[in-house]
């Protein structure tokens, strides 16, 4: 028998069945008896319960379908009664010949370190059942994440349960009776806890506002507050917070962090991303405008598809090892490094699973087999690193209406597409041309000819769109076999070409190329002439060939040396030429159309061709409105002054004369339209690959879907994006609120934001969690409704003055009886530092200002500025934000470097961090500045500009011993010196 | 009157309600059951140090007697050629210029695989021991006696920041917490005036991981290595000059006493304390830091021994860096990063070891600058017994290969090596080691290690296991997992140890 074990994984289907069985186990008992395998009577119900959890907790994590150990898989009734090396585990009716038992009762079985030995009643369960026949419900395959164990997590996890709206409890306390208090209110009167009395309006505002804005509210604000007769005031407020701009920015910096946002490649050349910084934009003015959170998730996976081109610069917002390297497998595991990267972000940002595990082996905590790790990583096949043009910064939402007809044309457009890639595959013409095939392009050209015998096949470049011509692939495919590349070098096929741009010694631009399977601008044949060349292929022998693939960039980046002009032949002998196919029966190319595949409606049914005419047409029309809007909007954006910086700049250089504003350009990925198929890697080896996977979704999670192993790649990702959001994904909205959660009270209802698995926090408190989810989901996913329900609680409006009998029980205020207070972080300290020199500059959006001094070479040199000038004084989420260097001052604050994701930041001190605030220039300056302000605005009264410092910095009025202390401080010293004091002091940077 | 505390009754209050419920022969097994279960699992249990907010570098206890109580790690940025300096390979000149026999298609980092080509060094029996060690670092050959070289590290990855990355981290990515903060996370430090950790880069400048070397990556910040060395400060350590030096003191005295009154507000907050004694940290600090950079305590004799009197600048730089790593150790700091070598500028090898090409007339300008400070520094640490307990880490991020680079051959003897993740050398020295000892072997090219494959994971073990902890043991949970310096990987290397 020709049935090869080791590759078989639980598939799809079994995993469905799995879950149908559950179910119908469930609902339906005695019926079920006539369907089981085996002999016995046992109802499925009663195998669910007695027997499937005994194999599942304590054989199938090693004795599984995807890597039996001993080769015995204890997953299936006929995989038990086959065995494994040892011979079949169970003999039906015969307990005293089945290996199962004899090993489980020898406490061979399972070993020691793997888990704990069966108990004598769970062995006789064992060996009644084997003894009535071993009854098995047909078809019924157990898996190793049925449920949850000691040991792991299965699909019954909390975390993946559906999310059920709680009825809210009843307290006596009518201050308390708010659903999140009553929640919170129930946990501490179970933990014999008391909540604290309400804080001072003047703690609340600083409190919300910082909380909110991330900058500290003005003296004026402040009592304005406090003198509000309104039992509405504090409301008012929250409500004017959550409408200021100043929120996006703060929030933003949040979501940053969940995300690795970070503006250089990382690793050891660590180069600037100069297009990267849009995406902060997006995310300031997504969460400025409340957009919902579905919306803005599914964005963020396949916004391209929505109309919010930004939005995919979360795929690629992680680093990116950007040294080439001549080795295949080098190259792929940069590759999957890449893959895996986009993968393990999206688990972790949107649905808290670390998913990393799955590369290599079923995870070994989580319902997350690598099947899924796989079906996800298909999902992302398509994306790569680079910058994407596009449009952005709409002014009065006539680039979004326009983009909108745009997608509406597109989503026609690509079905039609569908149709012509079907139609237009047969035959290149060589004689008269009836029907023009579409243009090429730099990305996938097919030739499909009538099937000949040929050896040689010979690929004659005569003009390009610009340049010396380039292939990175030429291939070569027979319909016998339609997946199998002939012209790779593995398959002892040679290649030679007219010319070498560079003889041999720059090792990327070899004829050996195009036959190496592998694409993009450091593995193509580039010819030494311009607009000419040619490359000839000889197969190891002669076969039947009817079709061939060929490209100049796969990856989209290059987009010169395009062939335009060219002819294919093939022969069985040198010299005995046969033409198949040419460039003379496509369209021609478009300028600027390389890299934008321009489909020809040729072999349409007429009606359907001119209707397709009329949409390009249209759409063409539609974008030349949107770059004209887009322009304007561009130069309006770009102040005089810069202007004329720009002029000056560009004076000495010719070529930048009368350059118009170039298209707008953002790191937002590129896409690949037909991605390879994805294989699943036996261990992760990149040089491993097993069985095709579809890309699709996690199957315990939600409602699963999946697709064609070849699907295009926007399809994939709008169809993740949907699983992703459906009300019937329980994670996407449970780690939304908990990350809320985290940041409104330091730590969130569950502690481990970014992973709500095994290993995860469990929920402090779980109703509270899923009132929260419901909420936001029937809220339409409104986020600034979720922060207003938060603020407004009376658990968040609570004293956080320690209680110290209520510290004994609960030192942390994980219960809440406290508001729990905590060291500002990075940002604010800094922002709210600005604000109180008055230096702070509120200019949004555009690229980031640089904590570093300009550098001119290619070397990753980064050097803190010590002199800082106004744009420096923009907010801190502006700042631009390489790898690994973090601002000289306030980098010491726990400030993530942007190497990966940071769901939680630490909170220490450190004696850096009191140099930094006492010494760095920054801070000296600030102080000085602060101390101006302060003198112009409080002339000559040392003791009324104590005051006027004391309300900027810490919102309330010195102590009468504070006040002397302070002011002999200003007499012996100065201003400065003591501005520089409020600066380092603990009220100043922690919130309470 | 009770004398118990409000939450002593509760606790009490609780236990009568567990005797009152389960308080039979059953509830008794069960608890039996329980702390077997407990004493069972606290053989393997996560071991995370209690760090106190208020003093999260004071001195903590190892899991076990470490032979080592610090650890000095010369760090060769750029991948030093172990064919080239200790690891004597006599078949080699055999097959100079010719193909190596018996390997396959060889796929290289950037190049194409040339034939074998010898060390342009001569090999030399060394010390008592009579280790071969070529002639390009003459001074450190001559303390073979000292050392316990492993031949046999591989590396998994051949590019030189992830390869960095894991010798400093045990991740190939950015962002794992470096060995250093790993080590003073555990132990703290002995010195309060001090960083536990300092990074000391190369006079040239930061090495290729940059910071990443010495990162606290989930760690919390304290315990990131401080970055400075003979070229460059600590940061901000000084008073500016807008401020006077009184004013700077009674600054300072105000501060305490505002910090202290808002602490009145908010009683028994640890944070509050601690940012408190930071501000004591940072002051001390500031006071003790250009003490350990004054380098004018140090006699003209040893000066001249670590070469600070070169005319060659750079070994000028470097030998100061190395007489500062050790005052630095003397004074209990617990780990310092020694680095040689910086990120490459201006041309590959120009700045460090990563000899692609010309790797002659590079070696010759890096050779000096390392050799004679850095044996000095071995032979002075062990005089003034500090190897007693120090431990001495030398290493690099892989190794290089047997044959030159086809590409970057100009001409003969003008030859280059490419990297080699399979094979290269490490030694260590000090505290805790067999010395002489050599562990590990390459084959006859030192292509590939064919005995005792030592991996990073396996390096960092034995680092820690010198130090007195367990790395299956020295946990930090983040995000929900117990992170460890050697992920699930690493074995200690007995055989090295003393």
């Amino acid at each position: 028998m020709n049935f090869v074990r080791s590759n078989r994984v639980p598939t799809l289907q079994a995993i469905r069945q799995t879950f149908v069985w559950c179910l119908a186990a469930l609902a339906i008992e005695p019926a079920l008896t006539l369907l089981s395998e085996g002999k016995g009577e046992l109802a499925a119900a009663d195998f669910e319960r007695e027997i499937a959890p005994l194999l599942v907790t304590r054989c199938v994590k090693c004795h599984n379908a995807s890597e039996p150990s001993g080769e015995l898989d204890l997953t299936t009734f006929s995989s038990v009664t086959t065995g494994g090396d040892s011979g079949p585990a169970v003999m039906p009716g015969k307990p005293e010949s089945s290996l199962l038992l004899t090993r489980v009762r020898s406490r061979e079985m399972p070993p020691k370190d793997e888990g704990t030995a069966l108990s004598k009643v769970e062995i006789e369960r064992l060996e009644a059942w084997v003894e009535k026949g071993a009854s098995w419900p047909r078809g019924r395959v157990l898996d190793e994440f049925d449920v949850t164990t000691d040991l792991r997590a299965g699909r019954d996890w909390w975390s993946l349960k559906p999310i059920v709206r709680p009825q809210t409890p009843i307290g006596e306390d009518l201050n308390w009776s708010y659903p999140i208090d009553a929640f919170v209110r129930r946990r501490l009167d179970a933990e014999n806890l008391t909540p604290s009395s309400p804080a001072s309006r003047a703690r609340i505002i600083r409190r919300a506002k910082f909380a909110l804005l991330g900058i500290p509210p003005t003296p004026e604000e402040i009592q304005a507050f406090e003198n509000d007769p309104s039992p509405l005031a504090y409301e008012k407020l929250v409500d004017r917070y959550l409408a200021s701009p100043r929120y996006g920015e703060r929030w933003a910096r949040h979501w940053l962090d969940v995300v690795g946002f970070g503006e250089s490649e990382g690793y050891e050349k660590n180069k600037l991303r100069p297009h990267a910084w849009p995406y902060r934009d997006y995310v300031i003015q997504s969460l400025n405008a409340d957009k919902p959170y579905d919306r803005f998730s599914m964005e963020q996976i396949a916004g391209d598809q929505l109309g919010a081109d930004v939005a995919t610069s979360f795929l690629v917002g992680g680093g990116n090892d950007t040294v080439t390297t001549l080795v295949k497998e080098a190259r792929l595991q940069q590759r999957y490094n890449d893959l895996d990267n986009m993968v393990a972000t999206t688990g972790s940002t949107f649905l808290g699973l670390s998913l990393g595990c799955g590369r290599c082996h079923n995870h070994k905590f989580d319902p997350i087999s690598q099947a899924d790790y796989y079906r996800m990583l298909a999902v992302v096949r398509g994306v790569h690193h680079g910058n994407r043009s596009m449009l952005f910064n709409d002014g009065d939402g006539t680039q979004t209406s326009l983009r909108n007809e745009i997608a509406r044309i597109d989503e026609a457009l690509a079905k039609l597409n569908r149709r012509i890639d079907d139609l237009e595959e047969p035959r290149a013409s060589v004689g008269k041309i009836k029907a023009r095939r579409s243009a090429v392009n730099v990305f996938y050209n097919v030739e499909r000819f009538a099937p000949v015998r040929a050896r040689f096949v010979r690929f004659t470049i005569t003009d390009t769109n610009e340049k010396a011509p380039v292939i990175d692939e030429l291939e070569i495919y027979s319909s016998r076999d339609p997946e199998r590349n002939l012209a790779l070098a593995s398959e002892k096929t040679k290649s030679v070409a007219s010319d070498v741009n560079k003889d041999g010694k720059n090792p990327y631009q070899q004829t050996r190329h195009v036959q190496d399977g592998s694409y993009g601008v450091g593995f193509s044949w580039v010819g030494k002439e311009s607009g000419k060349g040619w490359v000839q292929l000889r197969l190891r022998k002669p076969q039947e060939i009817d079709r061939v693939v060929w490209s100049s960039d796969r990856y989209g980046r290059k987009t010169d040396g395009l062939a335009t002009e060219y002819k294919l032949e093939v022969a069985l002998r040198p010299g005995k030429w046969q033409l198949v196919a040419r460039s003379a029966d496509r369209h021609p190319l478009q300028p600027g159309c390389a890299a934008k595949p321009q489909r020809s409606p040729d072999f349409l049914p007429e009606a359907d061709a001119k209707h397709y005419r009329e949409l390009v047409t249209r759409r063409q029309e539609l974008e030349q409105q949107l770059n004209a809007v887009t322009q304007a909007q561009t130069l309006k954006e770009k102040t005089a002054d810069e202007k004329k910086k720009t002029e000056e700049k560009n004076k000495g250089d010719k070529s930048k004369k009368g350059t118009g504003p170039q298209t707008p350009q953002a790191y937002a990925g590129v896409f690949h339209h037909r991605p390879p198929r994805t294989q699943r890697l036996h261990r992760g080896q990149v040089l491993d690959p097993r069985e095709d996977i579809r890309p699709g979704s996690i199957s315990g999670v939600g409602e699963l879907f999946e697709l064609d192993v070849d699907s295009p790649d926007g399809e994939r990702r709008m169809g993740f994006a949907r699983w992703l959001t459906s009300h019937k994904n329980p994670l996407t909205a449970r780690v939304l609120v908990n990350r809320l959660w985290h940041y409104h009270f330091g730590r969130g209802l569950v502690e481990t934001p970014s992973n709500f698995g095994f290993h995860g926090g469990k929920p402090s408190h779980p109703k509270l969690l899923d009132w929260l989810a419901s909420e936001l989901i029937d809220s339409g996913w409104s986020i600034k409704h979720m922060h207003r329900l938060i603020v407004l609680s009376a658990t968040y409006q609570q004293s956080s003055v320690a209680n110290p009998e209520a510290r004994e029980i609960d030192s942390t205020s994980r219960f809440l009886w406290r508001f729990p207070p905590r060291r500002l972080e990075a940002e604010p300290i800094r922002d709210a530092v600005l604000a109180i020199s008055g230096l702070l500059r509120l200019r949004m959006g555009g690229p980031g200002f640089s904590a570093f001094e300009p550098n001119l070479s290619h070397v990753k040199v980064y050097t803190p500025k010590t002199k800082f000038s106004d744009e420096d004084f923009r907010r801190m989420v502006y700042q631009t934000k390489p790898r690994m260097e973090k601002d000289a001052t306030f980098g010491e604050f726990d400030c993530p470097d942007a190497s990966g994701v940071a769901p939680q930041r630490a909170i220490s001190t450190t004696a850096l961090q009191a140099l930094n605030l006492l010494n760095s220039p920054f801070m000296v300056e600030q102080a000085q500045r602060f101390a101006e302000r302060v003198e112009a605005e409080r002339p000559a009264n040392v003791p009324a500009q104590v005051r006027h410092a004391f309300w900027l910095a810490l919102g309330r009025t010195p102590e009468s011993e504070e006040l002397t202390d302070c002011v002999d401080l200003i007499q012996k010293h100065g201003l400065a010196v003591f501005c520089r004091v409020l600066f380092n002091a603990n009220e100043f940077l922690y919130l309470n | 009157m009770h004398l118990l505390s409000p939450s002593g009754l509760r606790l009490l209050d609780r236990r009568a309600f567990l005797y009152g419920t389960a308080g039979s022969m059953s509830s008794i097994a069960l608890c039996k059951l329980l702390s077997e279960e407990g004493l069972m699992a606290a053989e393997n249990d996560p071991i995370r140090p209690e760090v106190r907010s208020e003093t999260p570098l004071a001195a903590r206890p190892s899991h076990f007697p470490g032979r080592a109580k610090r650890v000095l790690m010369i760090f060769c940025s750029g991948a030093i050629s172990q064919i080239d300096t200790f690891d004597y390979k006599p078949e080699i000149p055999r097959f100079h210029n010719k193909e190596m026999p018996g390997v396959g298609d060889i796929k290289l980092f950037q190049s194409i695989p040339g034939t074998v080509t010898k060390s342009p060094w001569e090999f030399k029996p060394r010390g008592d021991c009579g280790k071969y060690a070529s002639d390009m670092l003459p001074h450190l050959a001559e303390l073979v006696d000292e050392m316990c070289f492993i031949h046999s590290m591989t590396s998994r990855t051949n590019t030189h920041g992830p390869g960095e990355n894991f010798m400093s981290t045990g991740f190939v990515l950015d962002g794992a917490p470096s060995i250093g903060s790993w080590t003073t996370y555990a132990l703290g430090s002995e010195n309060s005036n001090l960083p536990a950790f300092v990074a000391i880069a190369d006079p040239r400048g930061v090495p290729q991981a940059g910071p990443n070397n010495w990162a606290s990556g989930f760690l919390p910040a304290v315990f990131q290595g401080t970055p400075f060395n003979m070229q460059k400060t600590i940061p901000h350590l000084d008073r500016p000059n807008a401020f006077t030096g009184e004013a700077d003191v009674a600054s300072r005295a105000l501060l305490q006493r505002l910090n202290e009154r808002h602490l009145l507000r908010n009683p028994g907050d640890t944070q509050l304390a601690a940012r408190i004694a930071s501000y004591e940290l940072a002051a001390k600090l500031q006071l003790s830091a250009p003490e350990v950079s004054d380098l004018s305590q140090e006699s003209a004799a040893i000066h001249h021994f670590y070469g600070t009197d070169s005319h060659n600048k750079l070994k000028a730089g470097f030998a100061r860096n190395c007489i500062l790593a050790r005052r630095l150790l003397e004074r209990g700091v617990r780990f310092v990063q020694l680095f040689n070598g910086a990120y490459q500028s201006g041309g590959t090898g120009t700045a460090n070891w990563d000899g692609h090409a010309k790797l002659k007339e590079q070696y010759d300008v890096h050779a000096p600058i390392l050799d004679q400070p850095a044996a000095a520094l071995l032979q002075d640490m062990k005089k003034c017994g500090l190897l007693e307990d120090t431990l001495v880490v030398f290493t690099t991020e892989f190794g290089r290969l047997p044959f030159y680079q086809k590409t970057t051959m100009m001409a003969e003897n003008d030859f280059g090596r490419d990297h080699n993740p399979h094979a290269f050398t490490v030694w260590l020295a000090g505290a805790g080691v067999k010395t002489p000892f050599t562990y590990g072997q390459t084959d006859d090219f030192s292509f590939k290690v064919v005995e005792n494959e030592t991996t990073v994971y396996d390096l960092h073990a034995t680092i820690l296991h010198i130090l007195g902890l367990n790395h299956e043991r020295l946990t930090f949970k983040y995000n929900g997992i117990e992170r460890r310096l050697t992920d699930v990987h690493g074995h200690v290397v007995k055989e090295v140890l003393s």
